[in-house]
């Protein structure tokens, strides 16, 4: 009768100890803002398919992906023994045997303990031999204990299983292989009946005293994503993926000053993450040398939540306050202004993260706190002053947007004054940068040749807004957006196109919750329209030489799914294409977005426009390097130029592939 | 306290300047505007002053077209007052302008005046000297920062060759800012946004008087150089023709 009073005694203790280290860190959570996450609820679940069963973010890097898939496996399997571990502790007489606990379920139980304790070894492998740069900054020890305490509970079992087979009469023994030859083992050891039994017993306890110490360890630990990641992954953000948060117009404040002010899945994001780097490894911005590690700052964010929560009570063991975690000074402290400067906002971080956690909404919720305390770099001060002047950042008037049109021999309708077909949302760069003007015009001779009736807004455009959002100036970017759809909502057109994609973001993402919804597409798309429609003649087919390699770019690509069209268009034109390793939704972003293009090179290694131009160079074959963003021929052009490349790869736009 | 501090909308130099058709004055019906950066360094100054001593800063300009904005965006940035003048006159030089303020600013009974040190059109920063004057208060331009001190105001002047001075002046005064003691901060969207909804701009009438710094008889573009001599070749070669070059126009000692 003791054992089930000393197990339940136990068990009382640990899961009131669990139960109260998850409360501390849950509790912020429950004051927190709120946030609407429980919609489209068959959406959610259908999404727990590909990124909990099939592991599809994790298999990215193969060798993590399966030591995980083998470990989270195991898990789900060997649940069965604890279960059968406490039910017959507690109940005497408890058996899972009549659903095959003495025959499949024992014998998957032993299979798995096989195929856990190869994960571990080779999650140690990988932690200690390996060493994956993506570790670096991650809490090393806390993963060291993980594994070890995992060890733990499947040796334990193995013991507990084999001694009791050895001990006689376990009717499980034939469906359980390996505890069977381990019993036998023991038995030329000298374990049999009485002392093999007790080993058992002693091995059960142990077992147990695991368990429940791996129960209260969790909480601390980033083994926490182990109960918040389903979770974390069922509330993921299902929404436009480049429309940001409006704030609460009636806040009193905008933007995120203190960790407690985030809303609670912005706090579950927190607790989800397992410190794995993937975020780290694809950022552009850590690998410039920048002080910006998507995965530290989740992390200190992270800390500096628990570390409010444990000093907050008066009962919990005295946590010394890491330095800096006065959560009032979220900004400036915990995190540093540098770092959430260094962001292109590339969604790099959120498109790797297994666990969906959401990176730039908090990096943008923390600038806008800067922007309206006024903390702004000189750059971006710069920037943002000529846009509140003159709508677009170069400090150039309105009436001069159009004047790269002087160079065509041929008048673009004012789309102010003609109904067109196409109203071409030109955008700041293509009008106003003299590097990209060349193609703004090669883009209007398509058009014009293809018959489009096409227009533009002459000097009633301004900037979109996009990045200017993205800088977290909110109330500039509701000017800017104001403007442009006051301007566009009195025309009359079919379809927007950009040639932009930062602009094709804003418009097609951010306005429709400005209450403006239009048809947007990317140049490229209607080009390749045209071509299939067989109204741009593919001329380049003869002449094509070389080999291209594309450049995605963030806000066509990542953030509006734009990967097709630039590839048909090479395929039609009959240019061999040779894909980077890193293109698609693995892009690897130019260094210009999110406002880094305002700012200087302070603290920058290597120039991620650089890195990427390496990278082309590696493939060998490439001698084009395609671009469809007028910010990447800008940054590119200039990455050929100071690596003194000119002469090995050119940087293209696709519409000049045409000609 | 009461701070006042001069905004003044000059003609946007970025923009393509063109000279009138009466060849009198630039062509000022295309030509964008915005306020002078001089004047936004004293607004900043006034700001900080406001900050250090809790006074009030009034923003004044003239009633033109686009003033609004920028007493709106003045208020953004810390001013408490927005007051413009009617006075029928939209381009007034240095002179007349200070005449009116002098006439003007004792409605505001203010402790301590501020404006830019000049402008584009008021090369000379003529304004204060003459406001001063007329007012008869201490003046001082070309200051580079300003801490009010009971009745007084302590203020940096900067000339050349690194030398510096301190200056006490009695309040109430006049000062000329050249630069305040920190960049002009920056004003988020969000503000400018509450600033242009709820700034009540308040409006004082007067009239200006004849101007007395007499007229502009003619006014044109400055005359185009030659055009420049592109020199190319290899390093020595292109030393060989800048100093061949230096010492054909006599500027260098040749032989
Ligand atoms: S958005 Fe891009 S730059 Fe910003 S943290 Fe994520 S990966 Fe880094
Ligand atoms: S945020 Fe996501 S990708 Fe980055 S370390 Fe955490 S779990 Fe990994």
């Amino acid at each position: 009768m003791a054992k089930p009073l000393v197990l339940a005694a136990l068990m009382l203790l640990a899961f009131s100890f669990a139960g109260y280290r998850f409360f501390l860190r849950l509790r912020p959570m429950f004051s927190a803002p709120g946030i609407d996450r429980l919609d489209h609820i068959g959406e959610r679940l259908w999404g727990l398919v590909p990124n909990v069963l099939l592991h599809r973010r994790l298999l990215n890097i193969r060798y993590s992906g399966i030591l995980h898939a083998m470990i989270f496996s195991s898990f789900i399997v060997l649940f069965t023994a604890i279960v059968q571990a406490f039910g017959s502790g507690l109940f005497p007489g408890f058996s899972l045997a009549p659903v095959g606990g003495n025959s499949v379920i024992a014998l998957l139980q032993d299979v798995f303990a096989v195929v856990i304790m190869i994960g571990v070894g080779m999650a140690f492998y990988n932690r200690y031999v390996i060493k994956p740069a993506r570790f670096k900054g991650s809490n090393n020890k806390d993963a060291t204990v993980i594994l070890i305490l995992v060890t733990g509970v499947v040796t334990s079992m193995l013991l507990e299983f084999s001694f009791h087979i050895a001990a006689g009469g376990d009717p499980s023994a034939p469906w359980r292989p390996l505890s069977s030859t381990i019993a036998r083992l023991l038995e030329a050891l000298g374990f049999e009946g009485e002392s093999a039994d007790r080993a058992a017993h002693v091995f059960y306890w142990v077992h147990v005293c695991v368990i429940l110490s791996f129960l209260t360890y969790i909480p601390g630990s980033k083994h926490l994503h182990m109960f918040a990641a389903i979770p974390n992954i069922f509330l993921r953000n299902i929404g436009p993926k480049g429309q940001s948060r409006t704030p609460d117009p009636k806040a009193a404040h905008i933007g995120l000053s203190d960790v407690r002010a985030l809303d609670w899945k912005g706090m579950l994001d927190l607790y989800s993450c397992t410190e794995c780097g993937r975020c780290q490894a694809a950022c552009p911005a850590y690998a410039a040398g920048l002080p910006l590690s998507p995965k530290i700052l989740i992390m200190n964010m992270r800390d500096a939540l628990i570390d409010e929560t444990v000093t907050h009570t008066a009962t919990a063991p005295a946590a010394v306050p890491a330095a800096g975690s006065n959560l009032e000074a979220l900004v400036g402290s915990v995190i540093s202004e540098q770092t959430l400067w260094s962001c292109t906002t590339c969604r790099a971080c959120m498109e790797v993260c297994p666990l969906h956690i959401e990176h730039v909404p908090k990096i943008i919720d923390m600038r806008r706190h800067m922007v309206e305390e006024g903390h702004v770099t000189p750059g971006i001060q710069d920037a943002m002053a000529s846009f509140q002047q003159y709508g677009n950042s170069f400090k150039k008037p309105p009436r001069m947007r159009a004047k790269w049109t002087s160079g065509l021999d041929f008048k673009i309708k004012d789309a102010r004054k003609e109904e067109v077909d196409i109203l071409w949302f030109v955008g700041d760069y293509a009008s106003y940068d003299p590097r990209v003007q060349r193609i703004t015009q090669t883009v209007a001779r398509l058009l014009q040749k293809a018959g489009v009736d096409f227009g533009i807004l002459y000097d009633a455009e301004q900037n979109s807004g996009n990045d200017v959002r993205r800088v977290g100036d909110e109330g500039l970017f509701q000017t800017l957006s104001e403007h442009n759809i006051e301007a566009l909502g009195n025309c009359s057109f079919k379809r927007i196109m950009t040639t932009d994609p930062h602009s094709l973001n804003a418009l097609r993402q951010e306005y429709p919750a400005q209450g403006a919804e239009y048809e947007v597409v990317h140049y490229t798309q209607l080009l390749l329209e045209l071509m299939r429609e067989g109204k741009i003649a593919k001329a380049a087919n003869e002449k094509v030489q070389g080999t291209v390699t594309y450049h995605d770019p963030c806000y066509l690509g990542r953030y509006n799914n734009g990967f097709e069209p630039p590839r048909q268009i090479m395929a039609e034109l009959g240019y061999k294409l040779h894909e980077m390793a890193r293109c698609r939704e693995n892009s690897f972003c130019c260094g210009a977005g999110g406002g880094r293009i305002w700012q200087d090179d302070t603290g920058v290694k290597e120039r991620p426009s650089e890195n990427r131009i390496r990278e082309a160079l590696a493939l060998g074959d490439a001698t084009i390097f395609a671009v469809a963003c007028p910010k990447d021929l800008v940054m590119y052009t200039a990455a050929v130029q100071s690596l003194a490349v000119e002469d090995k790869i050119q940087v293209k736009d696709i519409a000049e592939l045409f000609a | 306290m009461h701070i006042v501090t001069v905004v003044r909308l000059v003609p946007d130099l970025l923009e393509e300047i063109q000279v009138n058709e009466q060849g009198t004055d630039i062509d000022r019906e295309w030509i964008g505007v915005k306020l002078c950066e001089f004047d936004d360094h004293a607004l900043e100054e006034a700001v900080l002053i406001k900050e250090a001593t809790g006074a009030t800063v009034t923003a004044l300009g003239i009633a033109v077209e686009g003033i609004d904005r920028v007493l709106q965006s003045a208020v953004a940035r810390g001013a408490d007052r927005a007051v413009k003048i009617e006075c029928g006159e939209t381009n007034l030089d240095s002179r007349s302008f200070a005449k009116l303020l002098s006439e003007t600013l004792p409605q505001l009974k203010p402790d301590l005046v501020l404006a830019g040190v000049q402008t584009p059109e008021d090369l000379f920063g003529q304004l204060v000297p003459f406001l001063g004057t007329l007012m008869g208060r201490p003046h001082a331009s070309g200051v580079t920062g300003a801490q009010a001190e009971g009745n007084a105001v302590k203020i940096q002047q900067e000339y050349g060759a690194g030398r510096a001075a301190r200056l006490t002046l009695a309040l109430p005064a006049v000062l000329g800012i050249q630069s305040a003691s920190q960049p002009p901060r920056y004003v988020s969207g969000t503000k400018l946004r509450q600033a242009i909804q709820g700034t009540k701009i308040e409006t004082l009438s007067a009239t200006a008087s004849a101007g007395g710094s007499g007229t502009v008889k003619e006014m044109r573009r400055p005359a185009r150089g030659q055009g420049a001599e592109m020199i190319e070749g290899e390093a020595e070669e292109v030393a060989g023709k800048i100093y061949d070059a230096l010492v054909g126009r006599g500027l260098v000692g040749g032989k």
